[in-house]
């Protein structure tokens, strides 16, 4: 089970990382911007579940997900933002599930069980 | 789509203290997992010792805040705890920190590290059983 997390932010990218690691017991993969993920992700092969904010700079949401997608149909693309707009933007574009910031352990926790335990 | 988190209306960006919040939570969600047997691996200790380091910076940093807080009463703080909050919050840390490096804490020494983890609940009214993380089962 590979799991990665994008986002330029430190501070969340940082917390997200640590709570999922300690969830899953594995380790977890941070990138900072989506182009050096997605150059990791074609040389290393793409992780099994992404977590990433919808606002990279060098990369769309969308981009990002079409382009994993594409490489590997049944990689689990969670995205989060603080804006409603982008919720829209990336369910009509297919991700797998949408966090709305603020967000907490309890909803990390519930994505570990519904796509890791479950399976979903 | 599996939607989680702030209701439409609530969405907001994540400031400095949902963070300190959420990592504190967490904090106790590893401590209690420890006190009911669970297991530990190799990257949930690192993902422990880490959390626990950020947790005592941000604490002593919120404490002298509250100090400040105390002389001028212009200044804001934000999150409104008192100073034997933050002094449980950095007992919990050095605590999870013993918990990682495999030291064992005797008996007494869990019943205290109970006790600061309910006053925290408490304080931040968390309530989330580690029971209800069945994968925290398994390492």
């Amino acid at each position: 089970m590979k799991i990665a997390v994008i986002d330029a932010d430190p501070i969340v990218r940082d917390f997200v990382v640590g709570t999922l690691m300690y969830s899953v017991n594995r380790d977890v993969l941070p990138f900072e911007n989506g182009l050096d993920a997605w150059m990791h992700f074609e040389d290393d092969g793409v992780p099994d579940i992404i977590v990433a904010d919808v606002n990279l700079e060098d990369i769309t949401g969308t981009e990002l997900l079409d382009k994993v997608k594409g490489l590997k149909r049944d990689t689990v693309v969670i995205f989060y933002s603080d804006l409603l707009e982008k919720e829209a933007m990336v369910k009509e574009a297919g991700a797998d599930a949408f966090l709305a910031k603020p967000f907490g352990v309890t909803e990390l926790f519930s994505l570990v069980q519904q796509f890791v335990v479950d399976g979903r | 789509m599996i939607r989680l988190g702030a209701e439409p209306s609530k969405m907001r960006e994540i400031e400095l203290d949902d963070v300190f919040i959420s990592r504190l939570q967490l904090l106790i969600i590893m401590s209690k997992a420890y006190l009911s047997g669970y297991p530990l691996g190799r990257h949930r200790i690192k993902s422990i010792l880490e959390n626990a380091n950020h947790v005592k910076l941000e604490a002593v940093g919120l404490e002298e805040d509250l100090e400040w807080f105390k002389k001028d009463m212009a200044f804001n703080d934000t999150l409104g705890f008192d100073s034997a909050f933050y002094q449980r919050v950095k007992l919990l840390s050095v605590m999870a920190e013993a918990i990682a490096k495999g030291y064992d804490l005797e008996n007494h020494k869990k019943e205290a590290l109970e006790k600061n983890l309910n006053a925290l609940c408490e304080s931040i009214t968390f309530n989330k059983q580690v029971s209800d993380m069945q994968f925290l089962k398994v390492a």
